[in-house]
């Protein structure tokens, strides 16, 4: 891949300007004559059924316009994928606090929110169950839709990986490790809160500006839900505040429910989300406790791995069949083993509910596993590094899943540069020398990780794009695939623009919007550069084959002798014909000038039962070192630096993948030392980001960051991806940091003052109070 | 209420209740959207403002208590021909922009630390946007764009005037 002009060479984002001069416009930004201002009741109450709904009151508070409840959809509202167990707005029962009953459209926020309070619901309280361990006991008041399998209707699912029997491999084992991980929910902590804009059609239709990730599934739901076809409803994605995964299922409700009112009042109606309102309403990254076995020789050799894991899910499944899958198959981190298995099981339970959150399950393994395997190289005296290099996945490996991994893996190549830069070998000895009397103490910790690309064996995988030349000669894309603040757009411009050889500036890539761009599946699990890069490489240079032909014709040669240079077509003749002359010629010769670009994503396949196959066509690896201080007065942890090199395959966009790497490692940094979305009986305990704090520009550390650019053959120009990998090793490096340092482990997270200090956590009462005040007034 | 203050480089007058936000004002009543809401509890500077040059967060702010007072928010800052100052030019050669909704809020912090400190450490930008979160980027890039405005002001004898 040489004399590359655009791709991997330094840009600037598409979007960039609009946003530094504040003019960009986000759903809460936007209004039209007439808007009417939503609201929406929502249970104070963990798990109860609906006696009486009655809404009329509601109706009566001066300047309310419209309600609607379940009975305004159809089926009740009923929605969800893979499993259809949610409404738009709450039929019969409610799960969880903050769950959606009746939405009320008015005048202004203010009589909104009366409108709201107005409303007579009754609720019988039903008997709750909060601890996972104890979500399918016989008893287990139900909260799934009801089975006909036999199986506990609070049961999810199960989700193996079989390789060998690790049960009679560990007892062979020179050393083994068996120790317990857990993790809690971490909330995505988006800037902008959730919101919707509905705007009613002369034709009976509904167009919704939502801030979301993946417009066609909302499109789809709210087809079903309203009763409408596919042809009268459109989504529009405006530029989205920040998503990590969270602008999904929730956001699809605030969709049906904008949507059903706007179809009622005949107005335009917009709802946003307070702050209290967004974290006590939305999902979380789901919690998990983890038992992982290891098994090694002494001369360092990983042999066999057991991990067994249970994924609460909350009250809603949501996205975590598909969490929990990945989850499965990251499970026993990227080494090389003889035997392993792996065994998740997903429940129901009364405590919020759990989705999609940056990583997808894997950030919440690599937690464990990465431990553990430090724990390993503890037990064999090993550097932990050294022992990762000895272990982990190269080419021409099989994993424990039974794929060849026949090209891309640079895991190595990381490992060693990360070793290089924070200078380990010479921090393990100084460290391991500190006075045993010093309060402050030092400590660094590395975290290796893979990442399969892309949805895997979840489901299709394909995306489409379309570009086009205008009258003006201006270049238009589209994706199905949406840019919530990732940079996707950008990429996308570099690569047509490398494709055609076209300065980027002349190119625009539209909004997402269910009517101008093909649906391309969600807009998830990384998956945007190799998918919908992909497509738009296919279509620009499904646009330049006629560019080229108009080329030839003009230079009055064949199309193999025409080359360009910068925005020119050259023939043998030598004397240049500009990009501009050639599109007019093109139009003159009859010649289409806009095109189509599908790409699907190489065959895999996974067996569910067997737990083996080909799980994902290509995998991320990367590896952070974290170096610590430890204040052992306080339980203080104070992260210096970050060192962190991953293999993202060709670079395409050099300031976006560092933003990328640099904003994934914040996320994971507050997952390891202080995020705990902590449920009480299930009350959420922090609801606004004076009690859930998340990492300020002084809790982070000067990152070294590096890619190696191990090709992908199949991605576009060598690309695979780094959105969520880049925080999936974070909080183990911190977590093993801390061990290096102080000498004990934290195997819950996250690692608060109290973990570190007592080595326990505080015993705490938690209160209903904070969401049932915040769900009334603000 | 009346309320008379400098909005902009411009003076205002207004009619608004008494019992509003200063962001609220701006948002509704100015109709200037690039100061966002995000928290409406002090803790994220989303909607930063500068209240008499210095740092403030407009939803901590009564509406009534700017008047007679200078207030500027993004849509204020940009360079003389209306594009973007060089702070803002940072933003975006740097990397320092995704998902855009704490931008204005750092714009704006940025601008309060350049206005009183020439030649900031990374520790002092660091400190200086301690009130402003940012869940994308890790703030990383932030900080070099601050860093390198800085620099460019202090080489020049007469730095870019920021407003006008």
């Amino acid at each position: 891949m040489t004399n590359l002009k655009f791709v991997g060479h330094p840009a600037q984002r598409v979007d960039a300007l609009d946003k530094v001069m504040g003019k960009t416009k986000y759903v809460g930004d936007m209004s039209l004559p007439g808007m009417l201002y939503a609201r929406t009741l929502r249970s104070e109450l963990p798990h109860a059924r609906i006696v009486k709904l009655d809404t009329s009151p509601a109706l009566k508070v001066p300047g309310v316009v419209a309600v609607v409840t379940s009975a305004d959809f159809v089926n009740h509202s009923n929605f969800g994928f893979p499993i259809s167990d949610m409404y738009m707005l709450a039929y019969e029962k409610v799960r969880y606090v903050g769950e959606g009953i009746a939405s009320v459209a008015a005048e202004t926020p203010e009589a909104a929110l009366e409108g709201v309070n107005a409303i007579i619901c009754e609720m019988e309280p039903l008997p709750a169950v909060f601890d996972m361990a104890h979500a399918l006991d016989p008893d287990a008041p139900q909260i799934g839709p009801d089975r006909s399998d036999g199986k506990h209707p609070n049961y999810i699912g199960h989700y193996p990986v079989y390789k060998g029997n690790p049960q009679e491999k560990l007892p062979q084992c020179d050393v083994v490790v068996d120790q317990n991980y857990e993790t809690v929910m971490q909330e995505h902590a988006y800037l902008e809160t959730e919101g919707g804009l509905a705007i009613p059609t002369p034709e009976g239709g509904v167009v919704v500006y939502l801030s979301c990730q993946s417009p066609f599934i909302p499109r789809n739901d709210l087809c079903k839900v309203l009763g409408l076809p596919a042809d009268r409803v459109r989504v529009i994605v405006p530029p989205v505040g920040g998503s990590f995964g969270g602008k999904d299922d929730l956001n699809y409700q605030t969709a049906g429910q904008v949507a059903a009112l706007a179809l009622k009042a005949k107005r335009p109606v917009r709802m946003t989300f307070s702050r209290e309102e967004s974290i006590i309403a939305s999902y979380k990254r789901g919690s998990m406790r983890m038992n992982i076995k290891l098994g090694a020789d002494q001369d360092g050799t990983l042999r066999a791995c057991e991990f067994r894991s249970l994924y609460d899910s909350g009250a809603y499944s949501s996205q975590s069949p598909f969490t929990s899958w990945r989850a499965s198959i990251h499970a026993m981190g990227a080494y090389r083993y003889e035997d392993c298995t792996v065994d998740i099981d997903t429940v129901y339970t009364n405590t919020g509910y759990a989705g999609a959150y940056r990583g997808f399950g894997n950030t919440e393994v690599c937690s464990g596993i990465e431990q553990a395997i430090d724990e390993m190289a503890d037990a064999l005296k090993m550097d932990p590094l050294e022992f990762r290099l000895k272990n982990c996945l190269k080419v021409g490996d099989v994993t424990p899943h039974g794929q060849l991994l026949s090209e891309s893996v640079g895991l190595s190549d990381c490992l060693l540069a990360v070793r290089k830069m924070s200078d380990w070998d010479r921090k393990r000895k100084e460290f391991a020398n500190q006075s045993p009397s010093s309060e402050k103490r030092r400590g660094v910790g590395v975290s290796a990780l893979f990442h399969g690309t892309s949805l895997g064996a979840e489901g299709l995988d394909e995306a489409t794009a379309t570009i086009e030349i205008h009258a003006d000669n201006q270049v238009t894309l589209t994706s199905g695939l949406t840019d919530y603040g990732t940079g996707a757009r950008t990429v996308y411009t570099l690569i047509a623009a490398e494709i055609l050889g076209i300065q980027p500036e002349r190119i625009k890539v539209h909004n997402p919007d269910t009517n101008t761009a093909k649906d391309s599946g969600p807009t998830v699990a990384s998956r945007t550069t190799i998918l919908a890069g992909n497509s738009v490489r296919v279509a620009a240079q499904n646009l330049l084959q006629n560019l080229d032909w108009a080329a030839a014709d003009l230079l009055k040669c064949d199309v193999y002798q025409v080359h360009r240079v910068s925005e020119d077509y050259i023939g043998p003749s030598k004397e240049p014909v500009s990009w501009d002359i050639v599109v007019k010629h093109a139009r003159e010769m009859g010649l289409v000038l806009s095109a189509f670009g599908r790409w699907s994503a190489p065959q895999i396949h996974w067996d569910e039962e067997k737990g083996t196959g080909t799980p994902y066509f290509a995998y991320h690896f990367g590896a952070q070192v974290a170096e610590v201080e430890v204040d052992l007065k306080t339980g203080h942890t104070d992260v210096i630096n970050i060192w962190a090199v991953h293999d993202i395959g060709k670079v395409i966009f050099p300031q976006g993948a560092y933003g990328q790497l640099y904003g994934g490692i914040s996320h994971g940094l507050g997952y390891g030392l202080y995020e705990d979305l902590d449920y009480q009986n299930g009350y959420a305990q922090s609801i606004n980001f004076d009690t859930y704090l998340i990492p300020t520009a002084m809790d982070m550390p000067e990152i070294q960051g590096g890619f190696v650019e191990a090709s992908f053959s199949a991605g576009p120009f060598g690309a695979k991806n780094i959105a969520e990998p880049a925080m999936v090793p974070t909080a183990p490096a911190i977590l093993n940091a801390i061990a290096n340092a102080t000498g004990r482990r934290i195997r819950k997270l996250p690692a608060n003052l109290e973990r570190v200090m007592l080595g326990k956590e505080l015993t705490k009462k938690g209160s209903p109070f904070s969401c049932k005040v915040a769900l009334k007034i603000t | 209420m009346l309320i008379n203050f400098i909005l902009n480089h411009n003076p205002v007058s207004v009619d608004a209740p008494a019992d509003i936000t200063l962001l609220a004002l701006l948002r509704d009543h100015f109709k200037l959207t690039g100061t966002k809401e995000a928290c409406e509890v002090g803790e994220c500077g989303a909607c930063s403002v500068l209240l008499d040059g210095e740092l403030a967060n407009s939803c901590l702010v009564a509406a009534p208590s700017v008047m007679g007072r200078d207030v500027v928010t993004i849509e204020g800052i940009h360079a003389e021909d209306g594009g973007p100052n060089d702070l803002q030019r940072n933003f975006i050669e740097k990397g320092a922009v995704q998902c855009g909704f704490c931008i204005p809020g750092m714009v704006i912090a940025g601008e309060a630390l350049l206005a009183i400190k020439s030649e900031p450490s990374r520790l002092e930008i660091r400190e200086a946007l301690a009130g402003n979160l940012c869940r994308c980027t890790g703030y990383m890039q932030i900080v070099d764009a601050i860093e390198t405005t800085a620099k460019g002001r202090a080489e020049k004898p007469h730095p870019e005037k920021r407003e006008n």
